[in-house]
């Protein structure tokens, strides 16, 4: 109810102005052709987009662009086009205007990141790291986490096969912020086994960026934020869909899921969008056995509806992502005693075969988001924005075994059940680019109610946040040099009630934080090759609920964990320097960071072993010592010749207890990745077209601190893989692209550092995947 | 007409508001209070929080003897009560039976009962170490035993340990301790005196 009472309030604010705005001179036109400068043909499907209106046109097939109803004023062109470098051009406008645009088109050389890379974003002092359109279609069907694998420096963080969270230079959970569609993820992010709660089909866009953009979402990116972007709505009147079909033969995992677009023409600027995914997994097989119970079922959907004026807009987006996951059977264990024995054994003491069933232990998920955006041009200088979110998060574990009681049993409850409902409000204001400086400046706030039922993990809050931030950049008149500065406030206050068992009353905490967070940075590109940047980035992070009022036993981990009420902020000081270079034939870049965390909190490893009722289990306290993760990302692509050519990427990470001295236990081992492949713009009638095959090669991670672990780190491995696809045309506006992967070729045996299921059971074995994308 | 339009196109978005159905959510994490009592979170999980064992000497010579094993507040929070020494005497013919309470609930809740009502899934092991006992189990699920009660033979004096254990072995119990989840674990320091 409050929704819509706010958005009337909304639409009325907005309409109030519309009678102003109507009377406005904005009906310049500016069109004209995009030519070839080679070969002087026309191009089609270039893109000419005016960065302070951020929108544009699209050439057509005679080379013709026309964008219509323009205010007179100076505006940036940025003109892109497949193989091309994108050109960037300033114009003034006074009146209608012709003007044609000369591209320089080198076929499909570097066709992957030309386009994807130079992309038309604002230069950023930390690269952002995008996915490729291919990497993208290649990812369909998968998890968040194992879709942003392919950026280098993201691993995952495991549990099985079916729960993965992105680990970013060696950090994830509450330090990773995930921006659904414009909106900080908020849902059980603290814990290890708790995957992001998002549909990658709604994504049109995966990417992770640092730096003072990234201040804008909130303090806690110690380790970046990755941008789950869906595409604009359609501008024009019409109907596009997108049908995406995806099968595995390892699990017999079935995906589909469809995207449909409109755009109603008599009611000039509605929009709307309908998505819908069914996912279906059973139980995936390792090299030599089944995993009992390692299926999954997710069922989402979601719809935006937009209406989009020159000069306003409000933009209102809902979806509901549900999911089972079921938890390896083996895995979910008594006590120490029966660990040792599952670390011993050579195969899972609970042996199974396939079968789509998911029993207990298993997870019941649902996340659902609301969101209402809008905006209004504040006259030529810049755009105001708002925006509301409410979130609402369902997680439900349900143990092993019922419970014994048999009036308890057959109501088949969850014996653990948090509800956590977040409502999100922001307001900015974002100047266009029109001159050297650029400013950004909001003001957002929070508030979160967690509650729970069953076994009290962690116990129920509320949670209130504000926050202001502001963001200024510059640009030299030549382009050359850029810097850029945010700075963010944030205050947290937070309320936990804590249930004692026995003298049966709550405990109540509670908790008030202040804090400054920031960023600094510069970009330098001498020429059009080479492109160097440096950022300096302060973030912090409140302890969370989890690491304050843990307090027994992590069913599933046999852990005991407590937490501590007495932690404090946590403060990263991120330094990151980077240098790409791109020339006709090779694209090197490197980046290296060094991230000093001051009461960095994790989980330290205590003697003695707790003794309880159910035998002797390991303990853990959540500790704060002061961190040094130092790394190098490494990314090559040679083109051999133009169809020829070769990817390596390298990840290194040192993470170390400075407080200790000793390395800090659970961070992603060192690892390389080689891709070779073989691509052709057009054979026959397929578009295209690629074979590659590539090795990826993890290390043994060995920088461990001794007697951190039940047993040592795994091995190292070496996983090949070989993959082919090809877009087909159909008919003018319908295009089938398809791609078909073998992962793990050689069906290695190998397990994980980074998976929590290390102890229990290998990896996945060799998986055959299709993914056919129609789009129409 | 074109404010119309316009009225018209916001009413929309406006109705597909309404009609979005948020999910129906617990939202107030702050205690409840009903008749000058705290309400306690909802479906408190179910404990085991105390393990008994009573000895009974079958010749009637020695005194009955109980010892025990509490951690009232579950894992976690206060650390369990050590329990005393397990002392029997030497050569002597015990009956015993070993019960589970969760004393968190008041009146304690007899969770033997309900072990005893899935004995088919259930089996007690007694583990005694450097320590001159025999222990056999005396009851049966129909097929394999399930040692709520058992038979104590002492020999000699000597000092060890007895581990009892419980073992959750649903549709995997073979009479043997192997297989299923440890639900109970315990270590009696023994003395046979």
């Amino acid at each position: 109810m409050l929704n819509s009472k706010l958005l009337f309030v909304l639409v009325m604010f907005l309409n109030t102005f519309n009678c102003f705005t109507q009377t406005a001179v904005c009906d310049f036109t500016l069109s004209g052709k995009v030519i070839d400068e080679h070969d002087k043909k026309p191009l089609m499907f270039a893109t000419v987009y005016i960065k302070e209106l951020e929108r544009g046109s699209v050439s057509d097939n005679k080379g013709n662009y026309h964008i219509d109803k323009l205010c007179k004023g100076t505006y940036t062109l940025v003109i892109s086009h497949l193989g091309c470098d994108p050109i960037t051009e300033t114009i003034t406008l006074t009146k209608n205007l012709k003007h044609h645009f000369y591209p320089e088109h080198h076929a499909e050389e570097l066709q992957e990141f030309a386009i994807q890379e130079k992309a038309v974003e604002e230069e950023v002092s930390v690269a952002k790291k995008e996915l490729s359109v291919k990497d993208l279609n290649q990812a369909r069907g998968e998890s968040l986490g194992e879709s942003l694998k392919s950026i280098t420096g993201v691993t995952t963080l495991n549990t099985g096969g079916s729960i993965s969270k992105p680990v970013i230079h060696g950090l994830h959970s509450d330090r990773v912020l995930i921006l659904n569609n414009g909106i900080r993820q908020e849902g059980q992010q603290w814990g290890n086994e708790h995957a992001p709660e998002i549909d990658t089909y709604i994504a049109d866009k995966l990417s992770v960026i640092k730096g003072a953009d990234g201040i804008r979402y909130g303090a806690n990116a110690i380790a970046g934020v990755v941008l789950v972007e869906p595409r604009a709505l359609r501008d024009t009147t019409g109907i596009n869909g997108t049908l995406n079909l995806a099968g595995a033969s390892n699990g017999r995992l079935g995906v589909s899921s469809a995207t449909l677009d409109g755009n109603i023409g008599k009611l000039i600027g509605l929009s709307w969008r309908l998505q819908g995914t069914l996912k279906r997994s059973g139980n995936v097989t390792t090299p030599n056995y089944y995993l009992k119970n390692s299926g999954l079922k997710e069922y989402n959907f979601s719809w935006a509806l937009g209406f989009n004026k020159e000069k306003y807009g409000v933009e209102t987006f809902y979806s509901k992502f549900n999911t089972d996951i079921g938890i390896f059977s083996a895995a979910h264990i008594g006590n120490l005693t029966d660990l040792q024995l599952a670390i011993d054994a050579t195969e899972p003491l609970e042996s199974a075969d396939f079968t789509y069933e998911i029993n207990r232990p298993l997870q019941h998920i649902e996340h659902e988001l609301f969101k209402v955006k809008a905006y209004w041009l504040t006259g030529n200088i810049g755009k105001l924005n708002f925006v509301y979110a409410r979130q609402y998060n369902l997680r439900q574990e349900f143990d092993k075994h019922l419970p014994r009681k048999d009036s308890l049993a057959a109501l088949n409850l969850p014996e653990l059940q948090f509800e956590i409902t977040t409502h999100l409000g922001e307001l900015s204001w974002r100047q266009n680019r029109t001159s050297s400086f650029n400013t950004q400046i909001g003001v957002a706030a929070i508030n979160q109610a967690n509650t729970f039922e069953g076994r009290e993990f962690i116990p129920a809050f509320r949670k209130y946040g504000t926050g202001v931030f502001l963001i200024e950049k510059w640009r030299s008149k030549n382009f050359k040099l850029e810097l850029e500065a945010g700075l963010r406030y944030d205050h947290v206050h937070q309320k936990v009630y804590k249930w004692d068992r026995i003298n049966r009353h709550y405990d109540t905490y509670v908790y008030a934080y202040n804090n400054v967070s920031g960023s600094l940075g510069a970009i330098y590109k001498p020429n059009d090759k080479l492109t160097t940047r440096v950022n300096f980035g302060m973030a912090w992070r409140p302890p969370n609920v989890s690491e304050l009022f843990s307090d027994g036993l992590h069913h599933g981990a046999a852990t005991v964990e407590y937490g501590d009420t007495n932690l404090i902020t946590e403060r990263a000081y991120n330094t990151i320097a980077g240098v790409d270079y791109l020339n006709k034939n090779l694209l090197i870049q490197v980046e290296g960071f060094y991230n000093y965390i001051n009461d960095f909190i994790y989980l330290k490893p205590t003697l003695p072993a707790t003794l309880t009722i159910k035998g002797a289990f390991p303990t853990f306290n959540y500790t704060q010592v002061d961190a040094a993760l130092t790394g190098l990302d490494f990314k090559l692509n040679y083109q051999f010749t133009k169809k020829l050519s070769w990817t390596g990427k390298t990840s290194f990470l040192n993470a170390y207890n400075l407080t200790d001295d000793e390395w800090l236990v659970g961070m992603p081992a060192n690892r390389f990745e080689n891709v070779l492949a073989y691509k052709l713009l057009k054979v026959k009638k397929l578009t295209d077209v690629y074979v590659e095959a590539g090795i990826q090669s993890v290390l043994n991670q060995n920088q461990v601190p001794d007697n951190s672990d039940y047993s040592n780190p795994p091995d190292g491995y070496n996983l090949l893989s070989a993959g082919m696809g090809f877009g087909i045309p159909i008919a003018q506006k319908q295009k089938l692209i398809v791609d078909f992967k073998i992962k793990n070729l050689l069906n290695t045996t190998y397990r994980d550092y980074l998976n929590r299921f290390r102890y229990y059971a290998d990896e996945m074995g060799r998986n055959y995947t299709l993914k056919l994308k129609l789009t129409f | 007409m074109k404010t119309i339009k316009t009225y018209s196109i916001l009413a929309v978005i406006a109705l597909a508001t309404v009609m979005v159905g948020c999910s129906k959510d617990d939202d107030t994490p702050e205690p409840v209070t009903i008749g000058g009592g705290t309400t306690p979170p909802a479906h408190e999980e179910e404990l085991i929080t105390s393990v008994i064992l009573s000895f009974v000497d079958t010749a009637g010579v020695q005194p009955a003897v109980e010892y025990a094993y509490r951690d009232i507040d579950g894992v976690g929070g206060n650390a369990p009560i050590q329990q005393d020494v397990l002392t029997l005497a030497a050569n002597t013919y015990y009956t015993a039976t070993v019960q589970l309470l969760n004393e968190a609930e008041s009146p304690a809740e007899d969770i033997t009962l309900e072990v005893l009502q899935e004995d088919d899934e259930h089996l007690f092991c007694y583990a005694p170490s450097n320590t001159n006992v025999t222990i056999d189990r005396t009851d049966s699920d129909g097929t394999y035993e399930v040692g709520i009660s058992t038979f104590w033979s002492t020999g000699a004096a000597a000092s060890g340990n007895t581990t009892v254990t419980l073992k959750h072995q649903p549709g995997v119990k073979d009479g043997t301790c192997t297989p299923g989840d440890t639900d109970v674990e315990i270590i009696f320091v023994t003395e046979i005196q």
